[in-house]
């Protein structure tokens, strides 16, 4: 029996502004007082078995956070939401939660695509619009993306897959967009700032999906997975 | 929190440090609470989290239904800048009310290099500095902590100061405000009030004397009803002493982010040159089962990951080994660790740290204080080579391969030879390293060095304490024998040291310093990055006030100290003896294990040392 349960979880506005590092160590520490029976690695350094999907930037929001926690005890999925949720604080919270297949693809490998909802004060849906337009046009953007290593040019036009549900709110702009996340294909928020002509700390951006694109298709990493 | 600091938040640097909302966190009802305690940290939430005083307050106050307590701590420069820039005031983290919307605002005094903080506190919550110009309906500013017992350089920026520990006398506090409040007592009428109350300490009805030469004389009470000397409180009963169930669980990453059990306050090895050894006594012990059930309640309603056994010399515990091997075996299959905050400088420690370190053994760190055995007796830190030896080579043969050591420059009769001891005792625990080293890692040896700082109410009060000049020659002396492959050599600037030594032992006049050194923009002084010397010295001269009058000058024995009001009910006259065996070269054994060394804590405050029962673990 295989002991995994990949759940989806949001980040609120009280948790916003958590780090990855600090998400992984509120997640844990309610854990432990929600009495989950996580394994441990094995080894020198036990680390308790809980993979998370690609870290969200600080300051943005979310609907659609995954995990995958491997416990060392039986414990269904309905139970598993209950408990847990009782003892995240507020603005974490469990949507849905099921038993992994065995050799289920990591979350990391599955995804490489997100969808996000930007809020932009200040801006007009005909200005977001008719920048997508310029945009859709041009077959590359580069921009400098700095690194640990240093700066390097990269071409991130082909990162941004679409964008839809342009309207206007509270006086500025809200859209969604699909955009590359992961290793290979993925978007900065400051660079989808840069492409759109926005500043991505003025902007309320929340990330609404996770997915694995395969041409134009969207599987998320939790029910229809394709 | 203050909804104003939203916009901020995406400007600033780990911005979850002002946003609240942390599970555990007390939210009440405003609008019922008779006494709203603001409990201020003077640093950053990062560092200020880690206070268990605090947290025990935290837990006293918020345990009664008429009084609540919040948690304020200094913003860093990035948010201060923004706040003074939208002219937003500094408001406390769960209500987001403003300072000046409490009863009482409580700073904790940690050491010296916070005061600058406490100043600029005040400033961005729109509190006057200055006890004499604050009035009315603002809040009363009250300080404790181990800086009380100086407390003079800031007597004129706080109202009232509460001397020793702190679970008792805040009720007293509270029920007094509150009946204050609700009779509609002048402010005045309130601090005469409290002034009656044993520990507290009301500096604005006292008045210092200086002579000709500008040397203290006395500190005179201003009305006849003023107590001349304060005592300090002090918690007799430990075990029935309520403890917090729950700690606030932070989001962003703090110092010593974790469980914290008491297990036992006070400490009477009696190291000459050590303030909290004084300050803090008697010795009290808490027993295992207490401990035991404190623990595992806090580690339900945190979910932490590690416990600490925390005090000021936790391995002196007299069930220490089976408290920590039960511990790990009921907490380790849970991923739980157990972790002591120091260790005993012997073949026991050692034994302790295996228990805790299985697995991964990266570095022990142990502070023999002092190069050489003489000057180990001189203040009297009852270490012998013997135990250091045992000690190291054990820690080698267990199989860690970093040794840290701290060592002090600048105590009384050292010599060259005492540095020179530090010198040998670095090279001949790499020698021990490669002769009984069982890790493949290459030994290594970690020498700090601080720079002595005479504090007072210890018998190392009265000394001089070495010119800068003179830590920084013997500084090079070590850097020059220290340059060895294996051995690292680090040291604290010895500018820091020497302010914490005028500050410790400052009188009022030291105020106007710090009120100038803030105004040119000091703060965060124990941050080295952020340390500016060079202002704190024009903040010196500008008042024409000589800070090496403070630090390097040797006090006569029987000279008027500024702090010999403020008692932690220490007899003089053993500090006077035990000044002098330091000379000697006599040590005084620990009176928990051998005969009372009448340092006169336990008849004056009418207490004694409580220990566990069972025998010492040695």
């Amino acid at each position: 029996m295989n002991n995994v349960i990949r759940f989806q979880f949001t980040k609120g506005e009280e948790v916003r502004y958590l780090s990855h590092l600090d998400l992984l160590r509120t997640m844990e520490r309610a854990g432990r007082r929600a009495g989950l029976p996580i394994a441990f690695s094995q080894g020198f350094t036990a680390r308790p078995l809980m993979s998370f999907s690609f870290p969200l930037p600080v300051g943005v929001l979310s609907e659609a956070e995954y995990a995958d926690f491997t416990f060392a005890a039986e414990l269904g999925p309905e139970e598993f939401v209950q408990r847990y949720n009782e003892h995240l604080p507020p603005g974490l919270q469990i949507v849905y939660a099921a038993r992994l297949p065995e050799k289920t693809e990591s979350l990391q490998s599955w995804i490489n695509a997100a969808s996000w909802r930007v809020s932009l004060p200040g801006t007009s849906p005909e200005q977001v619009e008719e920048r997508w337009r310029q945009l859709q046009a041009v077959d590359s953007f580069v921009v400098n993306r700095e690194t640990k290593k240093g700066s390097r040019e990269v071409d991130i036009r082909p990162f941004v897959y679409d964008i839809f549900q342009v309207e206007s709110y509270q006086g500025g702009t809200v859209f969604s967009c699909r955009c590359g996340l992961g290793t290979e294909s993925n978007l900065r928020m400051e660079e989808l700032g840069e492409l759109l002509g926005f500043s991505h700390l003025e902007a309320t951006v929340t990330r609404t999906g996770q997915f694995k694109k395969v041409g134009n298709s969207y599987f998320p990493p939790l029910g229809n997975r394709g | 929190m203050d909804k104003r600091l939203l916009p901020l938040l995406p400007l600033v640097a780990k911005p979850a440090r002002y946003t609240n909302q942390e599970v555990n966190a007390q939210h009440k009802n405003w609008a019922e609470i008779d006494v709203k305690i603001a409990l201020a940290f003077p640093d950053i939430y990062d560092v200020g989290m880690a206070h268990l005083g605090y947290k025990i307050l935290y837990a006293v106050i918020n345990g009664r239904k008429d009084a609540l307590a919040e948690r304020v701590y200094a913003p860093w420069t990035d948010m201060q800048a923004l706040m003074e820039e939208q002219e937003i005031p500094l408001t406390a983290l769960e209500s987001g009310q403003e300072l000046t919307s409490f009863d009482l605002v409580g700073f904790t005094l940690q050491h010296e290099l916070s005061y600058t903080n406490i100043l600029k506190m005040l400033d961005l919550a729109r509190i006057p500095r200055r006890s004499r110009e604050r009035s009315g309906m603002q809040p009363l500013i009250m300080a404790g902590g181990p800086s009380a017992f100086n407390v003079e350089p800031l007597a004129d920026f706080l109202d009232f100061v509460v001397l020793g520990e702190g679970e008792e006398i805040i009720h007293e506090i509270i029920d007094l405000v509150k009946q204050g409040k609700a009779e509609g007592a002048s402010r005045d009428d309130l601090l005469e009030q409290l002034a009656q109350v044993e520990g507290i300490y009301v500096p604005k009805f006292y008045k210092p004397v200086y002579d000709q030469d500008g040397r203290f004389l006395s500190l005179e009470p201003l009305r006849p009803d003023i107590p001349r000397e304060i005592t300090k409180r002090v918690i007799k009963d430990f075990n029935s002493l309520p403890y917090p169930e729950e700690f606030v669980v932070p989001y962003v990453e703090v110092v010593h982010d974790r469980v914290m059990a008491e297990i036992m306050r006070g400490c009477t090895r009696g190291c000459r040159f050590c303030q909290a050894g004084i300050i803090y006594r008697p010795v009290r012990e808490r027993e295992p089962e207490v401990l035991k059930e404190q623990i595992a309640r806090l580690v339900e309603s945190t979910g932490y990951e590690v416990i600490s056994l925390s005090s000021l010399s936790s391995g002196d515990y007299g069930r220490i080994g089976p408290l920590v091997r039960e511990l790990i075996e009921q907490y380790q299959p849970c991923g739980i660790s157990v972790s002591l905050p120091s260790l005993r400088l012997d073949s026991f420690g050692v034994e302790l740290a295996q228990d805790i370190q299985k697995a991964r053994k990266t570095g022990l760190t142990f502070a023999p204080e002092a190069g050489t055995q003489r000057l180990r007796d001189v203040i009297n830190k009852n270490v012998s080579d013997q135990d250091l030896m045992d000690a190291v080579q054990g820690a080698f043969s267990a199989g860690w391969s970093r040794i840290k050591l701290y060592f002090m420059i600048g105590l009384p009769t050292e010599t060259e030879e005492d540095l020179q001891g530090i010198v040998d005792l670095a090279h001949k625990v790499l020698a021990w390293g490669r002769e009984f080293r069982t890790s493949h890692r290459r030994p290594e040896v970690s020498i700090s060095v601080a720079s002595f700082v005479p504090k007072p109410h210890t018998p190392f009060q009265w000394m001089a304490q070495d010119t800068m000049e003179t830590l920084r020659a013997k500084q090079n002396y070590l850097k020059e024998r220290l340059r060895h492959p294996g051995i690292h050599f680090s040291y604290p600037r010895v500018e820091e040291s020497f302010l914490e030594a005028v500050f410790a032992r400052g009188d009022r006049r030291l105020a106007a310093v710090i009120e100038r050194a803030a105004d040119l923009g000091c703060q965060f002084d124990s941050w080295t990055d952020r340390f500016r010397f060079d202002l704190w010295m024009e903040a010196f001269s500008d008042l024409g006030i000589d800070p090496k009058f403070y630090a390097n000058r040797e006090r006569d024995l029987f000279e008027p100290l500024p702090w010999s009001h403020l008692s932690p009910g220490i007899d003089a006259d053993f500090l006077r003896r035990e000044w002098e065996l330091a000379q000697e070269g006599t040590t005084t054994p620990d009176c928990r294990w051998d005969v009372c060394s009448r340092c006169g804590v336990c008849p004056g405050l009418r207490t004694a040392n409580s220990l566990v029962r069972g025998e010492r673990s040695e």
